[in-house]
């Protein structure tokens, strides 16, 4: 390097900083118009500024004698999303199923006495009969008697 | 994460710096302050959140990127020739653009014209000059490495170049300045 005509190190750094601080002299000068349009926008930036997304903890667990709070925002996993899902499924099964056991019962008690009736030595059809409506209302004759009559 | 106040304090200790650094690239009051604007409005809401102590490079990177879209949209709305190409451009063809320094040239006469008024600040005018002439490369790594005060590394990350490129944009800087200033008899 030819040390004439180039600048050595140490004095371009001189150099630089020398003419960094004339220009820093030179911030002093901005108009006040310009430093005005400087800060409104300043403000208008801090009032656009991002702001910190609030993360709510879903649980609290204690690791090596401290607290640690656990969940946020990110994605439900699989498990998570399980554990919301099957209580409802499960409760849906379990009103289906007393449902069903419910007209099940139901059925069997008609069917019982349906049963009783069909089994019972008197037809179903003499319920219907006006004599024998008439023979309960007047009281049934002493069996004893109408059974000792000599007809 | 950087409260709001430290992002207060923070913008307002570079505003004033960042203003002058686009206008010395644009040359164009309005479009510096748009520039300025847009980049801390571009800090604040995608970076507002990160440490106070990442602020600094992030704005400075933001500042450089917003600059150069400034710049390529005017190259795309003019179709002129823009000094600042040379940001698109290879390093090592950058600095011997005669249409830029013709161009440099040309907006620095009128520049200097309407500073010469004002008597009391013609030494700082005549850097200010000086540093406009430099092609945009040289200035940026320039003002970024001595006025910023970042150390050739962050230099090279905001740029987008390697510290080998930044030392040599840095050196040429400071020569063409040197050489610049003692023609005018200046000495900063």
């Amino acid at each position: 390097m030819n040390t004439t005509a180039h600048l050595t190190d140490t004095h371009a750094d001189r150099l630089a900083r020398r003419v960094a601080a004339q220009l820093d002299q030179g911030l002093t000068e901005l108009p006040h118009d310009i430093s005005e349009r400087l800060r409104a926008a300043r403000t208008r930036a801090v009032a656009a500024r991002r702001q910190p997304v609030m993360v709510q903890a879903t649980g609290v667990q204690v690791q090596k004698g401290a607290l640690v709070l656990q969940g946020g925002p990110d994605k439900m996993p699989f498990w998570g999303w399980m554990g919301s899902v099957l209580p409802l499924v499960a409760l849906v099964l379990g009103l289906f199923v007393i449902h069903t056991l419910q007209n099940d019962w139901r059925a069997d008690e008609l069917a019982s006495v349906d049963t009783a009736l069909l089994t019972d030595e008197l037809p179903p059809t003499a319920y219907t009969d006006p004599g024998f409506l008439r023979f309960i209302r007047a009281g049934a004759p002493d069996s004893t008697s109408s059974g000792a009559s000599p007809d | 994460m950087a409260t709001e106040s430290e992002l207060t304090q923070f913008l307002k200790s570079v505003e004033k710096r960042a203003f002058k650094r686009s206008l010395y690239h644009v040359r164009d009051e309005d479009a510096a302050l748009d520039i300025v604007q847009d980049s801390m409005m571009k800090l604040a809401e995608h970076y507002g959140d990160k440490p106070a102590n990442e602020l600094p490079m992030l704005f400075q990177r933001i500042l450089s990127n917003t600059t150069l879209d400034w710049f390529r949209r005017q190259k795309t709305k003019n179709a002129l020739f823009s000094n600042f190409s040379q940001f698109d451009g290879d390093d090592n063809t950058e600095e011997f653009d005669l249409l830029e320094i013709h161009g440099v040239a040309e907006g620095n006469e009128q520049i200097e014209s309407a500073q010469r008024t004002v008597e009391r600040y013609q030494s700082l005018r005549e850097i200010e000059s000086e540093i406009q002439k430099l092609p945009a490369r040289q200035r940026e790594a320039f003002l970024l490495r001595y006025w910023e005060e970042l150390d050739v590394a962050e230099t090279a990350a905001v740029m987008g170049c390697s510290e080998g490129s930044v030392k040599t944009h840095c050196s040429r800087a400071v020569q063409a300045l040197d050489k610049a200033l003692k023609a005018k008899g200046l000495t900063p």
